[in-house]
């Protein structure tokens, strides 16, 4: 079949990241491409390069053989690219004809002839078998229909190249089956298919080829008929830990410092986003908590420090009841907590130096006595501080703002664990984003508070941080919790599994 | 692994400290110039000497040694409505009920002050004050309820308070204690006991300005020296890292509320304690809006308000005099403000100078 849309030699970076390295494919006229990988693996980057959104640093773009330079997605428009968002962009209060028509209505003196706009948009809906509603409002419409809604916007403006970023994120289960069926009907009519994903339950079912990338590489392209699970897992995850491992092995973890019992967590939207996920962390321990962002992590762990609240479930520190107390309550069982978003959680970047290093203990000597603060003594501790876990500062008195992440993150680390109190560490993506150097020294701290008998909870959306430094794996994967087991030969094709929701053999 | 400087103060940071002050001050200077040379060119315009009235303008502020205290007197209740909105501001609270705190703070003191008889000084005057902290900070409860319980932002509870509160204090000295041997509506006079004595013989200063005056540092001492001054303002900067770090989020919104009521509640006090002596309906022109611009004048900071307060009070003086004298209308004076607060809140000069200044003191 005649090719539709090649790549050759992308390459894109971003300071800090190379997040696309020489990626070449080519995708045929009515195929459906899937294009999988890891959190950071650079399948948004290159989704955006094609729609105009990034302008790649080298390497050129061809539609049906002729080269284009896609400058904005305007440009991506008129060459026959749509994108459909994973967050959908439509206007709640406009109804969805007027959503799918919105910006390229025809004028007459000033004047739009919204019968006739709306019958086209009518033809288009049953031209390719995608019902809505039209007069719906956008905001009152289901997710699937919000969903048709952008894929007809998409096709409206003459997209015969169609890019979906994580389509079924956001669907149930009866939504993505109707979805797909959408797609392949799609694919028949001549439509080119792009979609992004992390499940390959649906990889599988619905693609003809698929396309594997990671850290910012394409892997490789397999025929979508001739793989199966376990192949596409390992070639997501790779074979060998990046980096080495740094913890060593068959280490006798002690007694439970921290336990789950039946958690349930609904988000800000009231979902439920933890599903009866019970675990223990024993002390001398590193537990990896695997899983692609935003399959239930943060909520689960917000909710272990008390900043949201528990559908139901028991969580004890130490044996002790700590569910339903305050986080100031938490934080003195023994729990400490690296929060993943440092800027929103991690400090007060408009204050300085110091009054971020006191955050947990300030209001007990010795850093205060009964009505104001101790100055000799807060400065010893932070000068203490700084110096052990190497925060590169001007000052105590230093807006935090003005330091780099890794060393705002050293400063986190510090606060957290320099007390020497901690008994059980929340460590939440605690090298996301900093130097090679931050990410070692935070590494050798938390397995330095591991071997002196400290449990640590290691969620990262990164395999390699996860293998470099824990014992034992569990799988977040759609709310739920799965066991990956040991830390051993084949731990990387199990959690490739089930992080990618395959929780019985190799699915083909 | 690498070396850390730890060595205090280095020359770095002493060059950091004065660019911060000497960029403040050019700041600050520009911004008044420019401000003055907006009011010139009005006054100029309306066919009048811009010399002359800014003459005016200076003598009617700090000309003689009584105008200064005028000139100080009027900054009291300037200073507490300004550490008021500080206190709020830092806290990330944006209190705009500031003006009717200030009159519900100001007919509490007035009430204690002409209803209690046969007090002796040293009791009734401390329970005049308090009366006017305590409904102010009281005022304040039911906006802090609606934005802890139902996560309603305070902006418009407080400002619509500030009707409730200016009329309901008008309604007061209208009807059921209205003095009727007042020609307007104003309460019966305060006892004698109850007003602050004075302490300059010829001038309306009291000890008024001495209270504000002291409230300057304990305002600073408590936001930047004690534990609960330290939760308010690092909810200010970062509410959820606060909640991360097991403060109390709530409870410091409610104080900030609470403080910054209870200040500007002060303020009231001391102008019906001490300047009028009786609660006159609409008798406060703006102290608790000024009191917010002069926050942001000191960058809320509670030592800033001090000079930002004279600043404003010398205006104010100086305007009266400059109309009565050069015939120059005062509200011009009004727009120079405008001008002033436009540029401090752009902070356009600030960034500016900063980045000179550093540049240049390093090569």
């Amino acid at each position: 079949m005649a090719e539709a849309l090649s790549i050759k030699n992308i390459c894109k970076e971003f300071p800090g990241v190379k997040a696309n390295q020489d990626i070449s494919m080519s995708i045929d006229q009515g195929e459906i491409r899937a294009i999988v990988g890891e959190n950071g693996a650079g399948k948004t980057t290159l989704m955006n390069i094609l729609y105009g959104l990034y302008q790649p640093d080298s390497g050129s773009i061809f539609i049906k053989g002729k080269e284009v330079k896609l400058h904005n997605s305007h440009a991506a428009i008129s060459h026959g690219i749509g994108m459909v968002h994973q967050h959908f962009k439509l206007v709640p209060s406009f109804t969805l004809g007027q959503n799918i028509v919105l910006g390229i209505e025809p004028e007459r003196f000033m004047l739009v002839d919204n019968k006739k706009l709306m019958k086209s948009v009518q033809e288009t809906s049953e031209k390719y078998g995608l019902p809505i509603e039209i007069n719906n409002l956008a905001g009152n419409a289901s997710v699937g229909e919000q969903q048709r809604a952008e894929l007809l916007k998409a096709l409206y403006r003459g997209a015969d190249i169609l890019i979906l970023d994580e389509p079924t994120a956001v669907l149930t289960d009866m939504e993505t089956e109707e979805l797909f069926k959408m797609l392949r009907r799609l694919a028949e009519q001549g439509k080119t298919i792009l979609f992004i994903s992390h499940k390959l339950r649906e990889v599988l079912s619905v693609s003809d080829t698929t396309t594997v990338m990671r850290l910012g590489k394409v892997v490789g392209t397999v025929k979508t008929s001739e793989t199966d699970s376990c192949q596409l897992a390992e070639m997501m995850i790779g074979r060998e830990t990046e980096g080495g491992r740094m913890r060593q092995d068959n280490v006798t973890p002690g007694e439970v410092v921290l336990e789950l019992k039946n958690i349930f967590v609904r988000d800000e939207r009231n979902l439920l986003k933890v599903k009866d996920v019970s675990l223990q962390l024993h002390s001398s321990e590193v537990l990896g908590v695997a899983g692609v962002d935003g399959n239930g992590q943060e909520e689960l762990i917000e909710a272990i420090m008390g900043l949201r609240p528990l559908v139901s479930g028991e969580i004890l520190a130490h044996g002790k009841d700590i569910t339903s107390t305050s986080t100031r309550q938490i934080r003195e069982s023994g729990v400490a907590y690296i929060p993943s978003d440092r800027y929103k959680s991690g400090v007060a970047v408009e204050a300085n130096v110091w009054e971020n290093v006191i955050a947990n203990e300030y209001y007990h000597p010795p850093v205060s006595g009964p009505l104001s603060f101790q100055a000799s003594n807060i400065e010893n501790i932070t000068r203490n501080i700084i110096e052990s876990f190497h925060v590169k500062t001007p000052g105590i008195k230093t807006q935090t703002g003005h330091l780099s992440g890794g060393n705002i993150q050293r400063l986190i680390v510090g606060r957290e664990l320099g007390s020497g109190k901690a008994k059980a560490i929340v460590a939440s993506q605690p090298t996301r984003g900093i130097d090679i150097s931050g990410t070692e020294a935070i590494r050798h701290t938390l397995l330095d508070f591991a071997n002196r008998g400290a449990g640590v909870l290691l969620v990262s959306a990164d395999l390699d941080e996860i293998l470099t430094l824990s014992d034992r794996v569990v799988v977040f994967f759609e709310g739920e919790l799965f066991d990956a087991g040991i830390v051993d030969d084949e731990i990387r094709t199990r959690i490739g599994n089930l992080m990618t929701g395959i929780t019985e053999g190799c699915l083909s | 692994m690498m070396k850390i400087k730890l060595s205090f103060p280095s020359k770095d940071h002493i060059r950091r400290i004065l660019a911060e002050v000497i960029s403040q001050l050019l700041n600050y200077l520009i911004i008044l110039i420019i401000g003055l040379a907006i009011g010139a060119v009005v006054i100029f315009f309306s066919g009048l000497d811009p010399f002359a009235a800014y003459a005016a303008l200076w003598r009617g502020a700090f000309g003689s040694w009584y105008k200064v205290l005028d000139t100080l007197d009027r900054s009291t209740v300037l200073i507490l409505s300004g550490l008021a909105a500080a206190v709020a501001f830092r806290t990330s609270v944006f209190n705009l009920g500031l003006e009717g705190q200030l009159y519900v703070g100001a007919m509490a003191a007035a009430i204690v002050g002409f209803s209690f008889t046969s007090l002796p000084k040293i009791i009734h005057i401390p329970l005049c004050l308090l009366a006017g902290i305590v409904a102010g900070g009281l005022w304040t409860i039911p906006v802090s309820y609606l934005r802890l319980r139902w996560k309603v932002p305070v902006m418009v509870p407080t400002l619509m308070l500030n009707y409730i509160g200016i009329l309901l204090t008008e309604y007061l000295v209208a009807f059921p204690f209205k003095d009727s041997t007042a020609t307007m509506s104003a309460s019966p006079v305060l006892l004698e006991t109850a007003r602050l004595p004075k302490f300059i013989h010829g001038s309306q200063i009291n000890i008024g300005f001495l209270i504000a005056l002291a409230m300057v540092f304990i305002v600073y001492w408590f936001m930047f020296k004690t534990k609960i001054g330290y939760e308010l303002r690092v909810v200010g900067f970062n509410p959820t890292f606060a909640a991360s770090s097991g403060m109390p989020v709530k409870r410091s919104v409610f104080l900030a509320m609470l403080i910054s009521g209870g200040l500007v509640g002060l303020g009231g006090a001391t102008m019906i304690a001490g300047f009028f002596g009786r609660f006159m309906s609409s008798f406060s022109v703006g102290y608790g809006w000024d009191g917010m611009m002069i926050s942001l004048l000191a960058q809320n900071n509670p030592i800033g308000v001090l000079p930002a307060s004279l600043f404003y009070a010398a205006l104010a003086n100086g305007a009266l005099t400059m109309q009565s004298q050069t015939g120059v209308n005062q509200n011009v004076v009004g727009m120079v403000k405008g001008a002033i607060m436009f540029f401090v809140t752009a902070q356009l000069f600030l960034t500016f100078f900063k980045g000179r200044i550093l540049k240049w003191k390093s090569t």
